[in-house]
């Protein structure tokens, strides 16, 4: 830890302390997940769900409950100076209650908001004492982004070796082969020439899309590469995995790029909105993973851990500043796919896909929990008759066609599953529509464990 | 798949699209209706009190009355004469203190309404205040068979923006006197309680522009949700400081350049207060 971030570490926390003595509390909540974990609609759901309780509904009953009844009043924090996009979910609730609905599209940039939730002092003057404000701190971004945090601290060698090892193996090869049979045809001395190191680059990132898209895999490095941004693919990125024997003028090039786009991703997007976080979710599409099969599988669990490590797994002065999150939630997402008894499944499941994660997390003080959610609940449990059998299953509208189907998940392991499990073809979940929505939003939307998960992650805090 | 079959997507049989699911959720989640307010232990005590005392005074009068009458009926109807002033005047007093007090709580009633869509509810309250409010303001009129949302913008551009804006002015009276004392006075423990004493008349008279004539436990009351409204409005209000900054570049201000600063945050309070406490009495909450 450099000497600055220390003083500013030391400031933030006594920024902290003095808020707390007045009542006037900041939780800055980390909302991890990967790309198409559910982040953008869970933070949708969130804010909607929380406005809604902060008028009375009962949208949040667990939360309510553990705040003991004292929400007063929530609401979004009026924009002031920002710099940054604003995280704007009544256009993403406008969308999805639209017809025909649209869900939320990719997310490409970063965009924040802050709730202010006003709760009753816990004390018996609480009716007289003015009301406490916790401001909740959101943020959104792509979640390909996340996995640049473990790059900050490898060096090019290390990275492109690691890369390339992983990229020679298994489904990667065959997304690869392209840009395999490019590295393999260039001398070790290849000439620091940018027509080369731009086709490395666009063989490179074709790769990582197809991977990413075709194939379900998630350990996919450095995120801009799949996701540039707002500002677009600058020279900067024109860059690629070299192995060890490149020598040349590329090679050093290919470095020299490397090093400045994580000293552009550290100050752009990592230092600013990534250190101090007070809490924690990790979102994880664990039934996607398991149906894309055992590869995408286990390299979405590496992608955890290797998160995780970053921002859970802060240094000891970090967790004496009050600078990780002191609780981790891990949930679970789109648990509205599997019919409400395999949803203990689904958590028990990520229990052991996130297992590096977890320990990460608690080896630097946090508690952990697990949990299945659906952020918006989009089907109702029904019964699918198979081979003359009848197993329980889920009845949704398909997004596209707008008809009903029922749709059987399969079986969801409690555990990971045995080698005869990942036989199976792979299969691709259909998207949903959302249920019949208020646009306006006033009763919040109809989730499924959002506020078990809340509550486990704020009560405390309210 | 070990034993179990493949996951599959089996599709309703016919080709019409399907409605889309509606799981009742806005009637699910509808705010529960709000539980009487229960006593707490010392509010069952004071209220015992009062009602012996009371009581027992009544009962004590009765007799006081019955024995002077016994001595002399021209002594005993001077008695009850005497009596039923002394109690009259107690009773009324009491009574217009719970109108004050209930009056609040019309508030509170219509806001919940409101939050809830219930648009009878909303439209009852509305009519009822509307009536309460201070002779020779405007009014939105009759609001029956309009959508809620309409009769909302109505109440609030023709009756409560037109309030905001005596109450503002309020304020800024208030804010110019709370500064020329801090300029003059000679202790800052009495300045406190200046400013203690105008603050809550400040309170009491936006509460007059939305129809509250709140008594003792009213103004208590309203002093309570005024604090709350407080900080929403102060964490909110940049206009604010613009006013103060506009009152305190006056001349006054030059004159006493030194008090500059106490004054202005005298002055800010004021400001604050005024509409904080027009934020504590509306009937529906400012369209955020
Ligand atoms: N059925 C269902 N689908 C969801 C839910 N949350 C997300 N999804 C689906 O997952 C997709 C990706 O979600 P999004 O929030 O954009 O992911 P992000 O990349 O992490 O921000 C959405 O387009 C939805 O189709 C949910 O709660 N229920
Ligand atoms: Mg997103």
């Amino acid at each position: 830890m450099d000497p600055l971030s220390l003083l500013r570490g030391v400031l933030d926390t006594a920024e902290d302390a003095a808020r707390a003595l007045i009542g006037r509390e900041r939780l800055r909540l980390a909302v991890t997940g990967l790309s198409r974990a559910g982040k953008t609609v869970f933070l949708t759901s969130l804010v909607a769900n929380l406005i809604a309780a902060g008028r009375g509904a009962r949208t949040l009953p667990a939360l309510s409950d553990a705040a003991g009844g004292r929400i007063r009043r929530v609401f979004v924090v009026p924009a002031d100076t920002e710099t940054v996009p604003r995280f704007d979910p009544e256009a993403h609730l406008a969308a999805l209650a639209a017809d025909p609905p649209r869900w939320p599209e990719r997310t490409e940039d970063f965009s924040t908001l802050s709730i202010a939730v006003d709760v009753e002092r816990r004390t018996s003057l609480g009716g007289i004492l003015p009301e406490r404000r916790v401001t909740l701190d959101l943020i959104d971004y792509p979640g390909e982004w996340l996995l640049d945090l473990p790059l900050l601290g490898t060096g090019f060698a290390e990275w492109s070796a690691a890369t390339l090892a992983r990229l020679r193996r298994g489904r990667r090869a065959e997304a690869a082969a392209a840009f395999l049979d490019f590295l393999d045809a260039l001398p070790p001395d290849a000439p620091a020439e940018d027509a080369l190191a731009k086709r490395g680059y666009g063989l490179y990132r074709d790769a990582l899309r197809a991977c990413r898209d075709t194939h379900g895999l998630r350990l996919l490095q450095p995120g801009r590469f799949l996701n540039p941004g707002p500002r677009g693919e600058a020279p900067l990125l024109w860059f690629f995995p070299l192995p060890e024997t490149a020598r040349g003028g590329l090679a050093a090039l290919c470095a020299r790029r490397y090093a400045a786009y994580l000293d552009d991703q550290r100050t752009t997007f990592l230092d600013p909105f990534f250190s101090r976080f007070h809490r924690q979710v990790v979102l994880v599409d664990v039934l996607g993973a398991l149906h894309a099969g055992q590869e995408a599988f286990e390299d979405t669990a590496d992608a955890l851990a290797a998160i995780a490590g970053v921002i859970s797994g802060a240094n000891l002065i970090e967790r004496l500043l009050g600078a990780a999150p002191t609780r981790v939630a891990f949930a679970a997402t789109k648990a509205d796919h599997v019919p409400t008894r395999a949803r203990d499944a689904l958590a028990a499941l990520l229990e052991h896909l996130a297992l590096g994660a977890r320990g990460r997390a608690e080896a630097s003080g946090a508690a952990t929990a697990f949990h299945a959610l659906a952020a918006i609940r989009c089907t109702e449990d029904a019964v699918a008759t198979l081979e003359g059998r009848a197993f329980p299953a889920v009845r949704g509208i398909l997004l596209n066609e707008g008809k009903g189907a029922t749709i059987y998940p399969g079986e969801v392991p409690m555990k990971p599953p045995e080698p005869a499990f990942w036989d199976a073809a792979f299969f691709q979940m259909p998207e949903f529509r959302p249920p019949r929505l208020d646009p306006a939003g006033g009763s919040g939307v109809p989730h499924l464990g959002m506020d078990g998960l809340l509550a486990w992650l704020l009560g405390d805090a309210l | 798949m070990s034993g179990a079959p493949q996951p599959r997507i089996i599709l309703d049989e016919g080709a019409a699209p399907a409605q889309r699911l509606d799981f009742g959720w806005e009637k699910a989640v509808a705010a529960p209706p709000a539980e009487a307010a229960r006593w707490s232990s010392a509010g069952l005590v004071a209220g015992g009190i009062a009602v012996l005392l009371l009581g027992l005074a009544l009962l004590e009068a009765g007799n006081f009355v019955a024995a002077q009458f016994a001595r002399a009926a021209w002594l005993g109807a001077v008695t009850l004469a005497v009596a039923l002033a002394g109690f009259g005047l107690v009773f009324w007093g009491i009574a217009r203190e719970a109108r004050g007090y209930l009056g609040l709580a019309s508030v509170d009633r219509a806001r919940a309404a409101h939050a809830r869509g219930d648009a009878a509810a909303l439209r009852r309250e509305l009519a009822a205040w509307q009536a309460r409010l201070p002779p020779g303001r405007a009014r939105a009129g009759a609001l029956e068979d309009m959508p809620m949302e309409a009769a909302c913008a109505l109440v609030e551009s023709k009756v409560l923006a037109p309030i905001a804006q005596d109450a503002a002015a309020l304020g800024r009276h208030a804010a110019m006197q709370a500064f020329a004392v801090t300029a003059i006075s000679p202790s800052p423990a009495l300045d406190a309680l200046v400013f203690g004493w105008r603050g809550i008349r400040l309170v009491r008279q936006v509460a007059a522009l939305h129809g509250f004539r709140p008594g003792i436990a009213g103004t208590l009351a309203l002093l309570r949700r005024v604090a709350m409204d407080a900080a929403t409005v102060a964490a909110t209000d940049v206009a604010v400081d613009a006013m103060v900054r506009g009152l305190l570049s006056s001349r006054v201000a030059e004159h006493v350049a030194g008090e500059a600063a106490a004054g202005a945050v005298a002055a800010r309070r004021m400001i604050l207060l005024a509409r904080a406490a027009d934020e504590a009495c509306r009937v529906i909450p400012r369209a955020r």
